[in-house]
């Protein structure tokens, strides 16, 4: 048993660590995998908002995700067939435009995702976040003009100044820096008067209604913050993949997503970087060996949920999370 | 006389065939506590969640501070000044005493929607915290999580939140509810001193408690108003003896 705070600087030094080593190597491979990792952790840090401090246990995260990578996706399609976007706005790819647009993006969808199902709570908030989900699914499934089921393929990958993104330690470094910021920023808020509010209100929102301060509105903040961080996410994903498909909305990204929180555990602010850290290691060793590698995912996530409430970071750490 | 300082006029409140509050009308003058008794099942508890804004009413209308506050949902009346502590105890389990009372602090300011700055960084409003726990008697129990705390306690530390509002009148719904002889005397001494602070609507199934400190005494029986006097003039009211008191008067 380690202290948290010396747990999370192992897990963030570790990851660095690793592409360092990598790079000395000159694994390029595994450089890409370490990026694929920070940018999942970035996604789970995004759920973890909503689900771990705000109690809002969101299974359409998808969405966010997705928002993220089309409009990578979208700006990159324009940029590269010099057709500018509703006749008016010119293609980019530049990484700090597309991001840009990618957080406004995601931030929009969980406005108007979260303003209609924080309506309801419990199963059905479940429920009407992955009916929202399946909804963006299917639409860009359908959306022809950006490649419907096939998606889009992003020929050279987004330009961020005075870097060379297709050199996997910088696009390593951008995402983990990007990790970093997103962290530091989490922990800000779970700090902060609003964090204070946020994780009372998971606790007993009635108490916090009594003090003058509005449940839903709260949340929907959080929502919010988190979709927008989701996004994000998402449109790393793109430009590391340079592909946008469908796929990015899937309901089974929604579970991933959420597997990272409680594998690495629920609340705890490293907790979704050890998750993604985790599944990134199964899905490479246990992947090579089968398809079927889900199952021992299956059997760990069960053990954690069964036995180590506080996820990996629970079992491996001591310290209150408050009080 | 003033204003009162919560006005309740006509109050009427209808579950299907069954009329839980039934033109009910009450005042809260400043500076008193005015409790509320009846027996089981007499509304006690629609009434107040209709006065807190949790309960919309079929009828009548609540002034508050001479503002009509019928419309107004629970957040809003909060943030006028109306404080209000649970029947079953509602603190934030997870959060020490001093938290707790900090959130009050922070609804109170609204500040609650600053994601930046520590939740503690002011050294103004912690010393504030601490003031109200002392005032309820608990300093020596500032960093111990709110589920940890006794019965009496968690009570107390509700008050705490409620002070911490700096509330223009407090709404407590049995207050001794589940405290023992020793705690439910404490909490008198307390809740005796507050009324100066704000007037207090009391609902309380303790009788001692109630005729020690109300300066009126509301009877509610079927959902109506039976009877509102001094204390004395309930103990004497016949009609309230039948109804509901019985032998429970303390002589």
């Amino acid at each position: 048993m380690i202290p948290e705070r010396v747990f999370n600087w192992a897990v963030w030094g570790g990851l660095l660590a690793f592409a360092l080593l990598a790079e000395a190597l000159g694994e390029t491979y595994w450089l890409t995998l370490a990026a694929r990792a920070a940018i999942f952790a970035i996604a789970g840090v995004g759920l973890n908002l909503a689900l771990g401090n705000g109690g809002l246990i969101s299974f359409g995260h998808a969405a966010f995700f997705g928002v993220g990578g089309y409009a990578v996706g979208i700006l990159a399609t324009h940029a590269q067939t010099y057709t500018p976007l509703f006749g008016l706005i010119e293609g980019t790819q530049s990484m700090p435009v597309t991001w840009s647009v990618a957080i406004v993006a995601g931030a929009l969808a969980a406005l108007v995702i979260g303003a209609l199902s924080l309506r309801t709570s419990g199963a059905y908030f479940i429920m009407i976040t992955l009916a929202f989900g399946q909804m963006f699914y299917y639409f860009a499934v359908t959306w022809s003009a950006y490649g419907g089921e096939d998606g889009m393929s992003i020929y050279v990958r987004g330009g961020f100044p005075g870097l060379n993104t297709l050199d996997p330690l910088h696009f390593f470094g951008l995402s983990f820096a990007v990790l970093t910021l997103v962290l530091l920023l989490v922990r800000m808020i779970d700090r902060s008067p609003f964090g204070l509010a946020l994780n009372a209100v998971r606790q007993s929102p009635a108490r916090v209604e009594t003090v003058g301060i509005s449940p839903r509105r709260l949340r929907l903040a959080a929502f919010v913050v988190s979709g927008a961080i989701t996004a994000l996410a998402g449109a790393l994903f793109a430009d590391l993949n340079r592909y946008v498909s469908p796929a990015m909305f899937s309901w089974t990204i929604s579970g991933e997503i959420m597997i990272f929180v409680i594998l690495g555990g629920v609340a705890r602010l490293m907790g979704p970087v050890v998750g993604a850290l985790v599944f990134v290691a199964l899905e490479e060793l246990l992947g090579g060996l089968s398809d079927y590698w889900h199952i021992w995912l299956g059997v760990l996530l069960l053990l954690i949920v069964l036995f180590a409430r506080g996820g990996i970071t629970g079992a491996l750490t001591r310290e209150a999370r408050r009080g | 006389m003033a204003d009162p300082v919560l006005s309740v006029t006509g109050l009427t409140k209808r579950f299907g065939a069954i009329e839980a509050c039934s033109d009910v009308s009450l005042d809260l003058h400043a500076g008193e506590i005015h409790a509320l008794i009846g027996p089981n099942g007499a509304g006690k508890s629609t009434l107040i969640a209709q006065i807190a804004g949790g309960l919309r009413p079929d009828a009548g209308s609540i002034r508050f501070l001479g503002r009509d506050v019928t419309a107004l949902d629970t957040v809003a009346r909060a943030r006028l000044g109306l404080g209000r502590s649970f029947q079953v105890s509602a603190v934030v389990p997870d959060y020490s005493v001093v938290e707790n009372v900090m959130l009050a602090l922070h609804g109170r300011d609204r500040t609650a929607f600053r994601p930046f700055g520590h939740a503690f960084g002011k050294r103004a409003l912690t010393e504030e915290a601490r003031a109200h726990a002392a005032r309820t008697h608990l300093s020596d129990r500032l960093n111990v999580p709110a589920r940890s705390l006794a019965h009496g306690e968690r009570r107390r530390l509700e008050l705490a939140m409620a002070l911490a509002l700096r509330p223009r009148a407090f709404l407590l719904d049995e207050p001794m509810a589940g405290l023992g002889q020793e705690g439910a005397a404490e909490l008198t001494a307390l809740l005796s001193d507050l009324r100066d602070e704000a007037p207090i609507l009391l609902v309380e199934h303790d009788m001692d408690a109630v005729f020690a400190l109300a300066d009126r005494i509301s009877v509610l029986v079927y959902g109506r108003i039976l009877a509102t006097g001094t204390p004395d003039e309930i103990r004497a009211d016949p009609q309230v003896r039948a109804a509901y008191l019985g032998d429970e008067v303390p002589a």
